[in-house]
């Protein structure tokens, strides 16, 4: 299926160079996620949602005159040099009118300024790093909260709703975590709180048990893990076998049913996590979303519903511009306003930030991620 | 004090643990190197299958025999493990190796790199991408020896490791094919003048070295209880690691090589910075090499790769 992808990418790369631009039936969206390689499970996630968006909009009829639309995938392996690679093939199709992507932070810095020479909109549904829409790029949209937010929120419902003074801290030394790590770290400090350690452990690896004895001997209230979750469940499950009985709490990379699977119920109980926005499954608008979803793919990915919202704000774009023009789209990306997405309205402000994006923290509780409260960006005024 | 010791000894456990595993996998590197002088990255995703033959036969237990006793479920996936590992080495070794055999050294790596990529998104496409959980087999049992205490699991690694490798040990000096892996690694051609069949001893070596890896994985599999279709890439790496440590083309070397890297890694991280443990790995391997650059047990320099 892909190398099928590949070739359309290249054909109409071709048909290009070729200067003959055809009346087409088929406008193009641009999609880039890790879809092979270690961190595969989660751009799958959110390669299906958009597609849901994409098929959604298709059964509906033409988005305008006879032209459907039609979903490009391509895969960055969560590697940035791919990254701009894929972000080039896209830059060079006059068929695809926009991007959504990248999933990790790094490789979304990376092509955004691809995408922003191109003039082509790129719309991310799950890039949290806070210096990716500093870089004053005006095709470069986001639509979940970012970091800066999420990281304090962690720490300030553990300094003050749990009333704990001394942790410990362990990150997985990539952009993401170590940034959220640091964000939580920083806000700790500053309410007043001890942070006992702080250690980095390398993605991958299986054998946390010489770190987690020593982290034992200081006995912390809480870990805090900015990283995903395939390293947070052997965290837990180790640190358990060692005997460490504080509660771990993590970011949205470990927000996952998986996790607890992966765990064991039992074992998982009690663990912390934020998430970007609220659990789907709670919000009675996003029922329609999810049953649809469920049916079709199997459980629902974490950021699958970004995924999701992020096509419908582009092809609703597509539609007001009424034409294949990547400038008239971007235009039409900025004017968005009050756009109804699963986790409510869509606002973009002047960076290309959703506006007023709020942090969930959850637990696990029964075998399940149990919604605890929200902490809108507002509130954390530092 | 002894509250310091006693954590020391657990800190030594615990390597000694993910040593053994590391051991497995060397061997399967360093006999290949040993008989065709070949680096084989495709190993490391040996383990990685052995690892998931492990998951499925587990599988195959919890949804058709439940509750048969641990010992028949360990034993079953261990030998079954072993046995389609080792007709898949063989089977890589037929198709992708073996038209090469009188090419550029370089051309075998290559290919080899390119084997671990074909296993790697096969298994990712059976198996799917997400992290595979492996129900608990063996029973949670621990054993307490004042103030530091193991589980049946690290036993069973132990035994397991150390049983496997006094047989390879046996098979290699006193058997038949022994001999003639022996003869081989030491000069193939003149091994197949003396009529040996030079073939059937790298298919054997191929599929010894893939059912060590096997059991390798599966052990790794049931001991940390996730599996992923990338874990062979780290775990390869470090076995690598530990067969050029050991001396590569050496048997002894090569388990050697894998305890001592588990060692100085648990110790490391535990002591100096968990985010430095792989660091210490290849600086112990640095100041091996400076020192004795045919690694501990190495006789001879090893080819540039």
């Amino acid at each position: 299926m892909r190398s099928f992808w590949k070739a359309a990418v290249l054909f109409s790369g071709i048909i290009f160079c070729m200067g003959a631009g055809e009346k087409q039936d088929f406008i193009e969206i641009g999609f880039v996620a890790p879809l092979t390689g270690d961190q595969a499970y989660v751009g799958v996630g959110v390669l299906q949602g958009a597609q849901m968006a994409v098929e959604d909009a298709n059964i509906k009829g033409p988005i305008f005159g006879n032209t459907k639309l039609k979903l490009v995938p391509l895969d960055d392996q969560h590697n940035p040099t791919q990254a701009v690679l894929a972000a080039n093939k896209l830059a060079a199709d006059p068929d695809v009118v926009g991007v959504i992507g990248h999933f990790n932070s790094s490789c979304t810095k990376a092509a955004s300024a691809i995408y922003h020479e191109a003039r082509m909109v790129q719309i991310t549904p799950a890039s949290t790093n806070p210096d990716i829409s500093r870089q004053g790029f005006d095709t470069f949209f986001r639509i979940c909260a970012t970091d800066d937010v999420q990281g304090p929120a962690a720490a300030d419902f553990v300094f003050s709703k749990l009333g704990l003074r001394k942790i410990s801290i362990i990150d997985d030394k990539t952009t993401y975590g170590k940034g959220l790590a640091d964000q939580f770290d920083k806000k700790f400090e500053s309410l007043g709180g001890t942070v006992l350690s702080h250690d980095g452990i390398t993605q991958g690896e299986k054998d946390f048990t010489p770190l987690l004895t020593k982290v034992k001997s200081l006995e912390p209230q809480l870990i805090f893990f900015g990283g995903i979750y395939p390293e947070l469940s052997l965290l837990i499950k180790q640190s358990r076998k060692l005997g460490l009985r504080a509660p771990w709490m993590g970011g949205d990379g470990v927000f996952d049913v998986t996790l607890i699977k992966l765990v064991t119920p039992s074992l998982s109980e009690g663990t912390y996590s934020t998430m970007l926005g609220v659990d789907p499954h709670t919000l009675p608008e996003a029922k329609d979303f999810v049953t649809r979803y469920e049916a079709r793919y199997g459980e629902i990915g974490s950021f699958s519903a970004y995924g999701y919202d992020a096509v419908n704000v582009l092809i609703e774009a597509i539609r007001r511009a009424g034409k294949n023009d990547r400038e008239a789209v971007l235009r039409e990306v900025r004017n968005t306003k009050d756009f109804g997405g699963v986790f409510g309205r869509i606002n973009f402000d002047e960076k290309g930030d959703a506006v007023g994006k709020s942090v969930g923290i959850f637990k696990v509780e029964n075998g399940k991620f149990k919604f605890i409260e929200e902490v809108k960006p507002q509130e954390l005024i530092v | 004090m002894s509250n310091q010791f006693e954590i020391f000894l657990q800190q030594l456990l615990n390597g000694l643990t993910i040593g053994m595993v590391y051991a497995l996998i060397a061997l399967g590197y360093t006999m290949v190197y040993g008989v065709i002088q070949l680096i084989n990255f495709a190993h490391g995703e040996i383990f990685m299958v052995g690892a998931f033959f492990a998951f499925t036969v587990i599988w195959l237990f919890t949804s058709f025999f439940v509750g048969a006793p641990f010992w028949i479920v360990l034993v079953s996936i261990i030998f079954l493990s072993m046995l389609g590992s080792a007709v898949l080495g063989a089977t890589i070794e037929k198709v992708a190796y073996k038209p090469l055999r009188n090419s550029p050294k370089l051309t075998a790596l290559i290919t080899s790199i390119g084997v671990s990529f074909f296993l790697q998104n096969a298994v990712m496409l059976i198996y799917g991408s997400k992290e595979q959980n492996i129900p608990e087999v063996i029973p949670m049992v621990r054993f307490d020896l004042g103030g530091f205490s193991f589980s049946l699991i690290q036993l069973i690694i132990f035994v397991t490791a150390v049983t496997l490798m006094f047989f390879l040990t046996w098979f290699v000096k006193n058997t038949r094919l022994g001999k003639a892996m022996r003869a081989c690694a030491e000069n193939a051609e003149a091994a197949k003048l003396m009529g040996i069949s030079v073939d059937k001893v790298i298919r054997v070596t191929f599929m010894l070295g893939s059912a060590l890896a096997a059991v390798g994985g599966s052990l790794f599999g049931i001991y940390y209880g996730s599996i992923n279709f990338h874990d062979g890439y780290l775990a390869g790496l470090k076995a690598f690691t530990a067969a050029v440590l050991g001396g590569i083309g050496s048997i002894p070397g090569a388990m050697l090589g894998g305890v001592l890297l588990g060692v100085v890694e648990g110790l490391g991280a535990g002591y100096i910075s968990s985010e430095w443990k792989d660091v210490f790995a290849f600086v112990l391997l640095g100041i091996i090499l400076i020192f004795k650059p045919s690694g501990i047990m190495g006789e001879n320099l090893p080819e540039k790769v």
